[in-house]
């Protein structure tokens, strides 16, 4: 890492070394109202999107998930509801105060024996090599500062054989969609951000973040760089969103 | 009675190592630390919760090496 490098934060460039920190001031800031605000931003169709992936993912019994950027939990809890009782999954999260949103939520649901909470870096995962069998990430890779080094340690982490999973908005492929989404993102999302949680900027990063975010094909070169294999793209809602899937060879 | 110290998972301790070296941890319940020989870091279990990020964690003096 040089001095002069920088990276993406909505449309700004900032030094890389600082993004970390800016990400976990957005993160902070929005945490307790994270949920509900992405249920009103997308319609509630992020939770068919999440649905998607698990479906694509179809967990067994006794799978270990590593959920990385996954704070309140949301990945997890479904996938153990899948898992029958046998799963095991760890949260990994930038945001102390999302991993606190989380495993309160967990513990309401009596989930608590189930999931490890860990505050840790996706660019530098406090895990074992080959300690898990799948990773995902939703919503997360985006909030990174370098996605390569995420995608390499997604790589480390992982069991031979075992699953990647990324979730993440991504580019419509749909003209005239397109155009209705970048006016709704733009106009509506930042002001829905300041009358829910009280903070218009944070939403505007994160609706500037999705513009910057590589496209499907890009991504999918990127995680084959990563050493993961078989990789496949499934776009949802036109775009909007898309799963990336890979595994570890 | 006040409420008890959340204890750190030990499956997740077994598969936990250092994010910057990716060697073992030493686990301290006293101090509720995780400490790293090899960065000669201490990161800290907050309410159960590993702190895993090098800028949250304490570095270690002469005599804990």
């Amino acid at each position: 890492m040089t001095d002069r490098e920088t990276a993406s934060f909505g449309f700004r460039d900032i030094p890389a070394a600082e993004k970390a920190a800016r990400v976990q001031a957005v993160f902070a800031s929005v945490a307790g109202r994270y949920d509900l605000m992405n249920d009103l931003m997308s319609g509630g169709i992020h939770r068919l999107w999440k649905t998607a992936m698990l479906d694509w993912l179809a967990p067994r019994p006794g799978t270990h998930l590593l959920d990385v950027a996954g704070g309140t939990g949301d990945i997890a809890m479904r996938f153990l509801d899948r898992t029958g009782g046998e799963g095991r999954a760890t949260v990994c999260d930038l945001s102390p105060e999302m991993v606190a949103v989380g495993r309160d939520r967990a513990t309401d649901r009596g989930r608590l024996g189930e999931v490890a909470w860990v505050c840790g870096n996706g660019e530098a995962l406090p895990l074992a090599d080959r300690s898990v069998d799948a990773y995902t990430i939703a919503f997360g890779l985006r909030n990174t500062t370098h996605i390569d080094a995420v995608l390499a340690e997604a790589q480390r982490v992982l069991k031979p054989a075992g699953r990647f999973m990324c979730l993440e908005f991504s580019h419509v492929a749909v003209p005239l969609l397109g155009e209705i989404y970048e006016r709704y993102s733009f106009r509506v999302l930042p002001w829905l951000g300041k009358l829910v949680a009280g903070d218009a900027d944070s939403y505007r990063y994160l609706v500037e973040s999705i513009r910057r975010f590589p496209a499907q094909s890009e991504l999918a070169a990127m995680v084959e760089a990563a050493g993961l294999g078989q990789v496949s793209v499934r776009n949802l809602s036109g775009g909007i969103a898309a799963i990336h899937s890979a595994w570890r060879i | 009675m006040p409420p008890a110290r959340a204890a750190i998972d030990p499956k997740l301790l077994e598969i936990l190592v250092c994010p910057l070296t990716k060697g073992p941890l030493r686990y301290v319940p006293d101090q509720q630390e995780l400490v790293s020989e090899q960065a000669g870091l201490a990161y800290p279990i907050r309410d159960g919760i590993p702190i895993m990020l090098a800028e949250e964690a304490r570095e270690l003096e002469d005599n804990e090496r």
